[in-house]
């Protein structure tokens, strides 16, 4: 340890000394115009990593962290916007060999912790956003907190190590050890609720969990005891891999095995994949041994019901190729995609099982092989990674996430058509990956893909499951050429977009809260008379909804206040367990469970939800819409809708995204503003 | 900040974020004179800002003295050696005074310089002009003859220089003649001067009304690698002496306001040889390092000194009193990498961990194989230290010089 206190002498000046300069810097950064301010960073970035190394250097920071911020430490990067901030990539900033990238995410991560804590109210981001995002954090990176640096990370960090780990220890007193698993256990199982079609980081997490368990130095205490199951889908799912062997072990045990021993194996798989929705690599494994021993035990392991045995049968020799395609350990997720997709009955569907007989045989451009090998390596090889894809966005529609770009659109599109049109789905797919382009109409004329690059994404993303990352660019790109056309309409574009770009179902009325050249709110009593009328089952003759609808959302965050404009999907309409009207719905965010504030929290299971459904209370989502479409054929009768659940949702609307945008005649509803309840 | 329409409105002629960052927060009006890569950059970030490429001056020059005046600019502010000789000639037109400009060509031909400070009974060194590389052998041999050298013995160096690049560019320094076959003959013609041994230092000096209204010295640890301010007192104690010999250079070249960058040796017995001056901003960043040592902003201070509108109460009040007003020394060193072949940045631990350590402007390599410095080239990006003790500031510049920051 002589080192260590070689470096104390070094490091010297007392923790207030160096706080006086730290204070001194921050405020010359302050005063200094944002083109300047990269100036000046690098004094406040030494001077901060020096505090960080001090006891107490935590605690004085984070106190800071508002004056920190205010003076555009974060300015230019993806910090200074934390609602973005992803936290799996935390790690990566803290295991930098460059001491500003380490101190820069110090600094963010003690600020949110402000933020958590309360005594920072931040205009990006929640108290629970942020107090949520930093048990993530830890969760990812519990090494940090339970044992010392590595000889790696000694080498190539040198003590920058030693300060992360001081900076965690801060943030877990301050967050609480015993959330940091439990809480971290909570909310996989709250992800996986939602059945997301990219489980990768959930698996990484799981990874992080048993491992310190299987630590002997970490003491958990009594946290952590709900991760048995997690752990188990994965790792040691059966008896036959119990003490995780190994594949080529468990491969081995598999060929010894009886009929009723490939049974209990299977079905133990086929449990914990449909308990979870992840899939052991084991899983793959045993599937396809199977392939040699008959449909019931296949069927069996896939956990299939009725339906999806039948559908196996009439279609064994897809489904084999399929397996033999897609399904290896990397690509584990396939099995629980291809299960699903079993179920769900669309191979009965013409055109369904000769599209998936082309995907199976489907040439790859090399662009498409090049993106695939970038985003997810080499084995398995591109065509088995795009079956992957396809196998989970037809077997999960719902599970489609717009990973962290702009293209909500894009990826609303993919699920709608997995969910309502699955061979057109396989279309795009083919044309996309075997010809490099997408053509649309739009009024007809011809949109392509190619011929306008320009995207609502600025760069090419990766962060997406394998058919959203060779398709939404595409999608995106046909999506912004739609809209330029549009230019010089007087009207929201969305009203012609939305129609030709997702699909004829999409109702040609088209109906929006706002007034687009003001921005203020616009006729909201005819917009939500016509919305009752069309959706809500006791306005509209008891119609469930045919098709699913696109629909526009003003998004709010906790405190109600308004964040943007975002796409979703309308589902169905009925009353849930309770006997509450709600709306479900599917939104392209990766995860849907969301508070937008006032009262406004976003369901996704516990009431009557489908897996990768969100719901809500009809009038609480309602207060959030600001455009839809509806059949002009078919509007209901908006004469019928009470008015008082007009007035209700008025109201809602008032307290939260509409308060900046009331019209200066004011919100009167038809029979006038002095009926309005309470 | 808000601007003050009663005081000046100066143009800065040159692109420099420091200054243009420093100059936005001074209460004058301002407005940047750079080529048109700039313009971007301005809109952006709304920057007052007046397209022009400075290439030799030409016909077209008195345009942009024009537009300047047509703008309402007082006075023109040089931040860069090129565009000295431009200032010169804009100011002549703003400030109806031909004579500014024959002053700024001085600054810029450093053969024309040596002879004016002569004439005004500066001590120089020896100097000539080079055309060839025959003139450059004769020069060495004449130099060591009068030093009364014999055969064999070492020779004295002497120093090549162009004409009229700014520090250290193009600068070399030549032992025997072998060494003349290095320089490419593109190089000529040079300045060249007899080595004169003593220790270097250079002077920052803001003139207003012909008065010095703050005097820096800067110590050089090692020339084109390190400086810092303010000096150690070894060196202080010449101040006077100093403020004395910049009083002559501001008479010999009649100065009458604006900013002067002069450098000097003192040799053992404390004579003062003049060396070169510039009428601009050092190159090393000692601004900066003034800035963080004094807490004022030498930019501003310049506005200040060019300003015509400037009052007397308002300069005096600016500056600090010299050495006794600074919180501590500051000082930079200029990072050349060691090695033939590097492939990334890498702080040394013992510097990034030192108590005086504050920032870098260091950047990753662009390419692994290092050119081979044949004069004193230009340094990879400056690290930046302050601390209390000139001393132990003196030794850390020094040591750094032995450290590897690109490996």
């Amino acid at each position: 340890m002589t080192t260590n206190d070689e470096r104390s002498v070094n490091v010297s000046g007392s923790l207030e000394k160096l706080l006086d300069n730290l204070d001194e810097a921050v405020a010359i950064l302050a005063r200094t115009k944002d083109f300047a301010k990269p100036l000046k960073t690098g004094r406040v970035l030494t001077v901060a990593r020096r505090v960080l190394m001090l006891e107490g250097g935590c605690a004085a920071l984070e106190q800071r962290a508002p004056d920190i911020e205010a003076a555009g430490i974060f300015n230019g990067s993806d910090w200074a916007f934390p609602q973005i901030l992803i936290p799996s990539l935390a790690r990566h900033s803290l295991q930098s060999g460059t001491s500003e990238t380490v101190v820069m995410e110090a600094l963010s991560e003690l600020r949110l912790l402000a933020v958590a804590h309360g005594t920072y109210l931040h205009a990006g981001i929640s108290t629970e956003q942020a107090h949520h995002y930093l048990t993530q954090v830890l969760a990812l990176n519990l090494e940090l907190l339970f044992t010392p640096p590595s000889e790696t990370e000694r080498t190539q960090q040198g003590d920058l190590a030693l300060l992360t780990r001081a900076l965690y220890r801060h943030l877990a007193e301050g967050i609480g050890y015993e959330h940091v698993i439990d809480q971290l256990v909570d909310e996989i199982w709250r992800i996986l609720q939602q059945r997301p079609i990219q489980v990768d980081s959930v698996k990484q997490m799981i990874l992080q969990i048993a491992t310190c368990r299987a630590n002997p130095e970490i003491d958990l205490g009594n946290s952590g005891q709900g991760a048995d199951r997690l752990i188990s889908s994965l790792f040691g799912t059966t008896h036959g891999c119990r003490e995780d062997p190994g594949l080529d072990a468990y491969l081995e045990r598999l060929g010894s095995m009886d009929t009723a021993a490939l049974q209990y194996e299977a079905t133990g798989f086929a449990r914990a994949m449909h308990d979870t929705g992840l899939v052991s690599p084991y899983h793959t494994v045993l599937l396809r041994h199977l392939l040699n021993h008959g449909e019931h035990l296949l069927a069996e392991a896939m956990g299939l019901s009725s339906t999806g045995r039948d559908c196996l049968l009439c279609y064994r020799e897809l489904v084999h190729a399929m397996i033999d395609l897609g399904v290896h350990p990397q690509t584990s997720q396939a099995v629980y995609g291809l299960a699903l997709l079993l179920e769900r009955g669309i191979l009965y569907q013409p055109p369904v099982a000769p599209a998936l007989w082309r995907q199976v045989a489907l040439p790859l451009s090399p662009y498409s092989q090049q993106r695939l090998i970038l985003a997810f390596g080499n084995t398995p090889a591109p065509n088995a990674r795009l079956m992957e894809g396809v196998l989970c966005m037809l077997g999960q529609p719902l599970g489609v996430g717009q990973g962290n770009n702009p293209t909500c659109q894009s990826a609303r599109a993919l699920s709608m058509w997995a969910y309502n049109d699955p061979d057109y789905l396989l279309q795009m797919v083919a044309w996309a990956t075997r010809d490099d382009e997408i053509i649309m109409h739009f009024e007809g004329q011809p949109v392509s893909s190619r011929e306008n690059l320009e995207g609502v994404a600025k760069g090419l993303p990766f962060d997406l499951d394998p058919v959203s990352l060779l398709v939404v660019p595409h999608l995106d790109r046909i999506y912004v050429e739609m809209g330029r056309r549009c230019v010089g309409r007087s009207e929201d574009p969305h009203r012609w977009i939305n129609p030709e770009f997702h699909g004829w179902w999409a109702g040609r009325g088209f109906r929006i809260a706002v007034d687009v050249a003001t921005g203020k709110l616009h006729q909201l009593d005819d917009f939500l008379r016509y919305f009752y009328a069309s959706y809500h089952p006791y306005f509209n003759g008891n119609q469930p909804l045919i098709h699913p609808q696109p629909a526009g959302i003003a998004v709010t965050d906790s405190a109600a206040r308004f964040i943007g404009w975002h796409a979703i999907t309308l589902l169905r309409v009925s009353l849930d367990p309770q006997q509450v009207m709600r709306m479900y719905f599917y939104n392209p965010n990766n995860d849907s469970g969301q508070d937008w504030g006032d009262g406004v929290v976003v369901s996704t299971a516990g009431n009557g939800e489908r897996f990768g459904e969100a719901s809500l209370p009809f009038e609480d989502f309602v207060s959030r819409v600001y455009i839809f479409h509806y059949d002009p054929l078919e509007p209901g009768d908006p004469t019928q809708v009470e008015t008082q659940y007009v007035h209700t949702v008025i109201d809602k609307i008032q307290r939260s995204w509409g308060r900046d945008r009331l019209p200066e005649t004011g919100l009167q509803a038809d029979d006038g503003q002095e009926t309005v309840p309470g | 900040m808000t601007k003050d329409n009663s005081k000046g409105y100066v143009a800065i002629l040159g692109w420099s974020l420091n200054a243009i960052e420093a100059i936005d927060r001074f209460d004058r009006r301002y407005i940047v004179v750079a080529p048109e890569w700039a313009e971007d950059y301005c809109k952006e970030h709304d920057i007052p800002y007046l397209p022009w490429n400075f290439e030799r001056l030409n016909d077209r020059s008195m345009e942009i003295a024009q537009r300047l005046k047509e703008e309402g600019v007082d006075v023109a502010i040089p931040l860069f050696e090129e565009t000295v000789e431009w200032a010169g000639a804009i100011n002549a037109v703003l400030l109806d005074n031909p004579r500014l400009f024959g002053q700024s060509i001085l600054f810029r031909d450093k053969a024309l310089m040596k002879r004016r400070a002569q004439l005004g009974g500066i001590r120089v060194g020896i100097f000539e002009e080079a055309h060839d590389k025959g003139d450059v052998i004769r020069f060495l041999k004449r130099v060591n003859q009068t030093l009364l050298k014999l055969d064999g013995d070492p020779n004295d160096p002497i120093h090549l220089k162009a004409f009229d690049k700014a520090g250290c560019l193009g600068h070399r320094v030549i032992r025997t003649p072998d060494e003349v076959d290095t320089i490419p003959d593109e190089e000529f013609p040079v300045l060249m001067e007899s080595h004169l041994d003593g220790w270097e230092f250079a002077v920052e000096a803001w003139v207003h009304d012909g008065k010095i209204r703050f005097l820096n010295i800067s110590e050089y640890v090692t020339l084109g690698y390190s400086v810092f301010v303010p000096a150690t007192p070894e060196l202080e104690r010449y101040r006077d002496a100093i403020t004395r010999q910049i009083e002559k250079l501001i008479k010999t070249f009649d100065i009458e306001f604006g900013f002067i960058h002069p450098e000097y040796f003192v040799t053992s017995d404390g004579e003062m040889y003049f060396g070169e001056v510039a009428y601009r901003p050092p190159g090393f960043k000692v601004f900066e390092l003034l800035e963080r040592a004094y807490g004022f902003n030498a930019y501003q201070g310049m506005v200040l000194a060019f300003d015509p509108k400037t009052t007397e109460e308002e300069i005096t009040a600016f500056f600090p009193r010299e050495v006794v007003d600074a919180k501590g020394h500051a000082g930079c060193f200029g990072v050349y990498p060691r090695r033939r072949v590097v492939s990334k940045l890498e702080i040394p631990e013992e510097t990034e961990q030192h108590e005086y350590f504050e920032s870098h402007e260091l950047t990753s390599p662009l390419e692994e194989t290092v050119t081979k410095r044949t004069a004193f080239g230009t340094h990879w990006g400056l690290v930046y230290f302050f601390g209390d003790d000139p001393h132990r500031m003196r030794d850390l510049l020094k040591h750094q010089e032995d450290l590897d920051f690109y490996v």
